[in-house]
C-alpha cells in the first residue's frame, strides 16, 4: 500500500468514525440529532437535483412538489388504508416518478428555459392542489403521522433515524455515483455538455433527459416519504416554490455536479441558521445568496472544491 | 354570468395583467438579448420598492422624484450586475448566469427581510380618490395607471428596439452573437444598457403594482412566476408576446377565478402544459430553438 493510499484510507475512515460517533457525542442534546437527519433528507432530495442540474444541465424550480408528492402519498397510504410503511414509501417514489413523466415529457423536448418555467409552475400549484384536497387534511395540513418503523422496529430516537439515515444517504449517493458510471450516466453527461454532439453520436436526447428527470424526482419522492414520517406534520405551504429554491440554493452552495455536494450543501443551510441564532434569522438568507454568488464566481463547485483544496493540500 | 360581471371581470383582468405584462416585459429583454432568465427580476424591484418606501413615509420625497429614484435604481442594480457579476462569469457556462440571478433574488429578499422586517406595509397609492365609473365597470386609479404606465413600458421598448441603432444591436445578438460580434457590435455595453433597461423596468413595475398588495419581502415571488408563465404564452423571446400574454393571463384568470374558484392558483400549471403540448412556440414566438 503506497503511503498515500494509506493516508487516504485512514483520512476516510476517520471521517466516517466521526460520522458514527456524533450521536453518541450529542447524547445530551439530541436537537443537534436532529437537525442532521433533516440535513440528510435535504441531502437526498439535494442528489436528485444534482443529478439534474449539474449532471443533466436542467434546471427544475419545482423539486419541492415532487417531495410533497412522494410524502403525502406515502403519509395517506399508511394513515387512511392502512398500507404498510415500506410499501407506502415505495408507493411515494412511484407517484413522484410519473409526476415527473407527466410534467418532464412535455417540456424536455424543448429548451431549457420551459423546463424552468414548467416546474416552477408545477412547484406553486401541486401546494395549492393539496391544499384544496380533502385527504390530504387541507390547509391544516396532515398531522399525527406515524413515525418511521422498519419491520417490527419503531425508530422513535433521533439517534436510530440518524443511522437509517445516513445508511440511506450512503445508499442513494452511491447509486447516483453508479449511474453516472454507467453507459447511461456517459450519455447524461453528453447531453448536457452539448446536445447537438451527443444527438450526432446517436444518443436519444430526450430519452435521456427524460429518465434523468423521472430520477430525480423519484429520489425527492423518496426524501418527502421518509420526511413526512420523520417530522409527522406535513404542511402543503412548506412545499411551495420557496423550498424549490432552497434546496436549488443547498445544490449551488455544495457544488453543483459533484457528489459530495448535495450533503455539505445541506449541512450548511440547515446548520448555519441555528448557529447564527433564532433572532438574526434572516441574515442567513443573506448570507445564503451571498454564499451563492461567491459559490458562482469563485468556486465554481462550491464547498466541495473547498473539500478538493484541502484533499489536495494534504496529498491525499 | 351576466354582461355587466363579464366586462367587469374582463377590464379588471386587464388591469392585473398589466402587472404581469410590465414585470414579464422587463425580464423577456434581458432574456432575449444576454440569454438569461433573470430570477432576481421582481426581488429587485421589491427591494427598490422598500427604499421607495422609506423615502416616502419618513422622508418626505415627493413621489414623483421617488418614481423617477427608483428606475434609475433599478438601473444601476442591473449595470452593477452585468458589469460586476454576468460578465465574469459569462464564459464559464450558461447555467452559472441563472444561479447567480437566483443568488441576488435570495439575497434581496434576505436584505429586506433582515433590514426591515417581514411585517406587511400598506405602500400608498401613487393617485388615490374614488374608483371611476366607465358605464358598468368600474376600475381603481391606480388601476388605470398600472395600464397606461404598461403601455407607455411597451411603446418605450418597441421604439428603443425597433428604432434605435442599439436596439437593432440587441436584437442582432439575440439572433446570433457570434455573428453580431464578428460584423463589430460591442456586445458587452449592449448587454450593460439591455441589463440596465430591464431592470430599471423591475423598478417601476414593483412601484406601480405594490399598493394593490402589501409591501412584504415575498410580494413579488406570485407575480413573477406568472410574469414567467406569461413570457411562454407569448412565446419566450418577444416583448409583445410577453404584453400580450400577461394580459391574457390575467383576464383569464380573473374569468376562471370567478366560475371555478378552486382552481384559481393551479391554472398556470394548466396553462403551462397546455401551451407546451399544443403550440410549444407560444403566441408569437418563433419556431426555432435557441441553446439554453
Amino acid at each position: 500500500m503506497t503511503p498515500s493510499r494509506l493516508r487516504r484510507l485512514m483520512v476516510n475512515s476517520s471521517i466516517a468514525a466521526l460520522v458514527l460517533l456524533l450521536p453518541l457525542v450529542f447524547r445530551t442534546r439530541p436537537s443537534i440529532i436532529g437537525y442532521l437527519n433533516i440535513a440528510m433528507l435535504y441531502a437526498i432530495a439535494t442528489q436528485g437535483l444534482n443529478l439534474l442540474m449539474g449532471f443533466g444541465g436542467l434546471v427544475s424550480l419545482g423539486h419541492a412538489a415532487f417531495m410533497a408528492i412522494g410524502g403525502y402519498t406515502a403519509a395517506v397510504l399508511v394513515m387512511t388504508y392502512n398500507v404498510n410503511m415500506f410499501l407506502a414509501i415505495v408507493a411515494g417514489v412511484a407517484t413522484a416518478g410519473v409526476f415527473g413523466l407527466v410534467i418532464g415529457f412535455p417540456s424536455l423536448r424543448l429548451s431549457g428555459f420551459y423546463l424552468a418555467v414548467a416546474t416552477m409552475a408545477l412547484g406553486s400549484s401541486v401546494a395549492d392542489v393539496i391544499k384544496r384536497l380533502e385527504i390530504t387534511g387541507g390547509d391544516y395540513g396532515l398531522i399525527n403521522i406515524p413515525s418511521l418503523r422498519l419491520g417490527g422496529w419503531e425508530l422513535a430516537s433521533e439517534a436510530s433515524r440518524y443511522y437509517v439515515f445516513a445508511g440511506i444517504v450512503v445508499v442513494v449517493f452511491l447509486a447516483v455515483r453508479n449511474f453516472l458510471r454507467s453507459r447511461s450516466g456517459r450519455a447524461v453527461r453528453a447531453v448536457r455538455d452539448s446536445e447537438m454532439t451527443a444527438a450526432a453520436m446517436g444518443v436519444n436526447v430526450a430519452a435521456y433527459k427524460l429518465v434523468t428527470f423521472v430520477f430525480a424526482a423519484c429520489i425527492a419522492g423518496l426524501s418527502g416519504a421518509l420526511y413526512a414520517f420523520t417530522i409527522s406534520y406535513l404542511h402543503p405551504m412548506n412545499f411551495g416554490l420557496v423550498f424549490s429554491i432552497e434546496l436549488l440554493s443547498m445544490s449551488i452552495i455544495g457544488g453543483l455536479g459533484t457528489i459530495i455536494g448535495p450533503i455539505l450543501g445541506a449541512v450548511f443551510w440547515v446548520m448555519l441558521p441555528i448557529v447564527i441564532g433564532g433572532r438574526m434569522e434572516y441574515l442567513s438568507t443573506v448570507i445564503f445568496g451571498l454564499s451563492i454568488i461567491g459559490s458562482v464566481m469563485f468556486l465554481p463547485k462550491g464547498l466541495s472544491e473547498l473539500v478538493t483544496r484541502i484533499q489536495t493540500r494534504l496529498k491525499l | 354570468m351576466s354582461v355587466d360581471i363579464f366586462l367587469n371581470l374582463t377590464i379588471r383582468g386587464l388591469t392585473t395583467g398589466a402587472v404581469y405584462a410590465l414585470v414579464g416585459m422587463g425580464i423577456v429583454l434581458i432574456l432575449q438579448t444576454t440569454n438569461v432568465m433573470n430570477f432576481a427580476q421582481g426581488d429587485s424591484g421589491m427591494f427598490i420598492t422598500y427604499l421607495a418606501f422609506f423615502m416616502i413615509t419618513t422622508a418626505k420625497v415627493p413621489y414623483s422624484l421617488v418614481l423617477i429614484l427608483a428606475i434609475l435604481a433599478g438601473a444601476v442594480i442591473g449595470l452593477i450586475v452585468e458589469r460586476f457579476m454576468m460578465r465574469s462569469v459569462r464564459s464559464r457556462s450558461h447555467l452559472s448566469l441563472i444561479m447567480l440571478t437566483l443568488g441576488l433574488s435570495l439575497l434581496f429578499q434576505g436584505l429586506a427581510a433582515f433590514l426591515f422586517k417581514t411585517e406587511p406595509r400598506l405602500f400608498p397609492p401613487l393617485v388615490s380618490g374614488d374608483p371611476i365609473k366607465i358605464g358598468p365597470v368600474v376600475l381603481g386609479r391606480q388601476d388605470i395607471v398600472v395600464l397606461l404606465a404598461a403601455i407607455v413600458t411597451f411603446g418605450i421598448l418597441y421604439l428603443f428596439l425597433y428604432r434605435t441603432k442599439q436596439g437593432a444591436a440587441a436584437r442582432s445578438i439575440s439572433q446570433d452573437e457570434y455573428a453580431a460580434r464578428v460584423l463589430g457590435i460591442p456586445t458587452p455595453s449592449i448587454y450593460m444598457l439591455v441589463w440596465a433597461i430591464g431592470s430599471a423596468m423591475a423598478g417601476l413595475a414593483a412601484l406601480l403594482i405594490v399598493p394593490r398588495f402589501s409591501l412584504e419581502p415575498s410580494f413579488m415571488g406570485l407575480i413573477q412566476v406568472k410574469a414567467f408563465t406569461a413570457i411562454v404564452l407569448g412565446g419566450m423571446g418577444s416583448v409583445f408576446g410577453a404584453a400580450v400574454g400577461g394580459l391574457i393571463i390575467g383576464v383569464v384568470e380573473n374569468l376562471v377565478a370567478y366560475q371555478f374558484p378552486a382552481i384559481k392558483d393551479s391554472f398556470m400549471l394548466i396553462v403551462i402544459v397546455i401551451v407546451l403540448l399544443v403550440m410549444p412556440q407560444g403566441l408569437f414566438g418563433k419556431r426555432s430553438q435557441r441553446r439554453f
